[in-house]
């Protein structure tokens, strides 16, 4: 460093001392994992738009001979978005909505009220964070089957084992959801609700008229890390929603080979067998591009929220 | 001073007296004052225990019957062969054969836990620390510092498995080709299970950084929330950015780096890319016959993640700092 410095000191290097290194520096080490960071979804694209022949061309790494767009076509064939990405969007919706809420009341309570074994309720709600999927699994499977049988409904393949998990504040991640929730609330001044219990409100009517309304944005930012996690979640979804009437877009892409070979053939048929397409790479990320581009658009929209919530959890220090 | 002091003492006695008199002279009156008062307290704070209650039922009927109970019921059902009839669950006891079956005569288990196990100890500390330098890096007065924040936060929302089993069937997640470098080939004439990690490290090393996005944020937030006078302070006393860094910034960020581990662990655990998970997947999928086995894959693969969360606790929780005797000793005659 002393030497660097001398060396700047030189006459012709005058000009050149105003420059801040450090900065420069920094901004070569972020660009570098920008790369590395981006790297799967740069590879995504521009493998996207390869012909077959550009795939296994070994000269072919980054730029591709010709666009064929033909590849999202057949995607759009495999992956049948107009089903699957419509079902994907108001299961998550609903999976979200039912969370939003439960975190919200949850949240609400523990950071307005006194109650006893309010310690002992928050230490449980971070250790169910802790806990793996699988333990709790085994027996909510059982619980499905038995309600299904007792009932004589169908419940494996519905909505609703799931929808009554995130009622329950049992859904993906509900923990931060919920501290996210209790943070928030924390910071809106109780005297706004002494005013209101004075002026005769009971605490539902608190609940909605005041943290309710004032928490909009908080409401929102918890509605879309839940929309994510629940569109994303793949674990719970597939033991209730296996053999379902209600194919969601992340099951079509865990199955695409199986699903593509079918769709090929059905094509082969009708093209008496002019040409079968042969499941590559670039079909692959064509499909993965359609799975993730609502998600994409989201994050695109309020991508600034997204950040504020996870700051706002608390789990930082106050 | 003095005389402060005396006039104080003056009042306090008059007012003692006061008091005295007064709940000597009107007994009943004052005794109920206090005892309405008590009753009020008594009556807001039921108030607030109903009204907190009512609010959490949801959560609370939700967690003992959803996550509370099959914990526990998990544990028990390991000890048994659990069947699926028409007349509904049957479980017959069999002591601790599905443990013996998990650990010792299932040929894919254990090495698949082994392998959860290295995939743990790797990833976990390496994300930790890349996130950790990157917040460094975000914090400093740079231009674009959304857009890099941005960037880095994005995986967050695309990360499903599904997209990340494509991805990496795809061959996106290697950029380099690790297992070719002179300097691993070095690193195994010495020691090859160091190799081995290293390259389990590097081979998805885009997947490494893709679970950065949530302690980055965790990380900057903690470090913007640092005290600038104590930097100041360390600063006058020519203290170098090194010596900050080790002394004050990571002492002050142990507590975040302790949730941002353990939320790495979870998030790893939960995730299909590692390899006990679709295993348990499944056994759970096995229903009619299998989830005596499934709930004792279950349990032993939970106790694992709960060993490296509680190891990690000790790691990095505040330590107590207990004074040496000998300063003590030293201040004593100084008082």
């Amino acid at each position: 460093m002393q030497g660097f410095q001398e060396f700047l000191n030189r006459p012709k290097m005058q000009k050149f001392r105003h420059i801040d290194y450090t900065n420069w520096a920094v901004y070569v080490v972020l660009i570098l994992i920008s790369y590395q960071f981006m790297y799967p979804m740069l590879r995504m694209l521009t493998m996207s738009v390869m012909s077959s022949d550009d795939i296994i061309n070994p000269v072919v790494n980054w730029v591709p001979t010709s666009l064929s767009f033909g590849n999202f076509a057949t995607a759009w064939g495999v992956m049948n978005p107009s089903v699957t990405m419509v079902n994907s969007i108001w299961f998550s919706g609903l999976l979200a909505v039912c969370q939003t809420l439960v975190s919200a009341t949850t949240g609400f309570a523990l950071a307005r009220f006194e109650f006893p074994l309010k310690k002992f309720w928050f230490f449980m709600i971070l250790s169910s964070f802790i806990l793996p999927l699988p333990v709790m699994l085994i027996p909510r499977t059982m619980m499905v089957f038995n309600i299904q049988d007792t009932l004589g409904v169908q419940m494996f393949g519905t909505i609703w084992p799931q929808t009554a998990m995130a009622l329950g504040g049992q859904g993906v991640f509900s923990a931060i959801l919920i501290l996210i929730f209790y943070n928030f609330t924390r910071m809106i001044p109780t005297a706004l609700d002494e005013a209101a219990s004075i002026d005769g409100a009971s605490s539902l009517q608190i609940f909605y008229h005041i943290i309710l309304k004032l928490s909009v944005a908080t409401l929102l930012v918890v509605f879309l890390f839940s929309f994510v996690w629940n569109w994303n979640e793949t674990i719970v979804t597939q033991t209730f929603m296996r053999g379902t009437g209600i194919p969601l877009i992340p099951q079509q892409l865990s199955q695409f080979e199986s699903v593509f070979a079918n769709f090929a053939g059905a094509a082969q048929g009708a093209e008496a067998g002019l040409e079968q397409e042969r499941i590559n790479e670039a079909f692959r990320m064509s499909g993965t591009m359609i799975s993730i581009f609502p998600l994409f658009v989201i994050y695109l929209a309020v991508q600034r929220h997204f950040i504020k919530g996870i700051e706002n959890t608390g789990i930082t220090g106050v | 001073m003095t005389k402060g002091n005396t006039v104080s003492k003056a009042e306090v006695l008059q007012t003692a007296e006061i008091s005295q008199t007064g709940e000597a002279a009107v007994k009943s009156p004052a005794k109920a004052k206090v005892a309405t008062k008590r009753r009020k307290a008594s009556y807001h704070s039921k108030r607030q225990a109903l009204a907190g209650y009512a609010f959490m039922t949801p959560w609370i009927i939700g967690f003992l019957i959803l996550t509370a109970w099959p914990f526990f019921y998990t544990i028990y059902l390991s000890f048994f062969a659990v069947n699926y009839t028409v007349l509904g669950w049957n479980t017959d006891f069999v002591g601790i054969a599905n443990y013996d079956v998990a650990l010792l005569r299932n040929p894919y288990f254990v090495p698949n836990l082994i392998s959860f196990v290295i995939m743990q100890v790797t990833y976990a500390p390496a994300i930790t620390v890349i996130a950790f330098i990157l917040a460094l890096l975000l914090n400093r007065e740079i231009k674009m510092r959304g857009l890099f924040r941005a960037l880095f936060f994005f995986p967050v929302i695309v990360m499903s498995g599904p997209v990340m089993n494509q991805l990496m069937d795809s061959g996106t997640m290697t950029s380099v080709a690790i297992s070719d470098m002179v300097l691993l080939n070095m690193v195994a004439q010495f020691s090859v299970p160091v190799a081995n990690a290293l390259i389990f490290l590097f081979e998805n090393y885009s997947v490494v950084l893709w679970f950065t996005g949530i302690p980055i944020i965790l990380f900057i937030s903690g470090l913007q929330k640092i005290d600038g006078g104590i930097l100041e302070a360390a600063r006058i006393d020519s203290a170098t950015a090194w010596q900050i860094l080790w002394k004050i910034t990571l002492p002050i960020l142990r507590p975040i780096i302790l949730v941002s581990f353990i939320l790495t662990v979870v998030q790893l655990a939960s995730f299909t890319m590692n390899p006990v998970l679709p295993m348990i997947q499944d056994a759970i999928q096995a229903t009619t016959s299998g989830l005596g086995l499934a709930s004792a894959f279950a349990w032993v693969y939970s106790l694992i993640v709960l060993l490296i969360i509680g190891v990690a606790y000790l790691f990095l929780k505040e330590p107590k700092y207990i004074v040496p005797p000998e300063i003590k000793m030293y201040k004593k005659p100084g008082v």
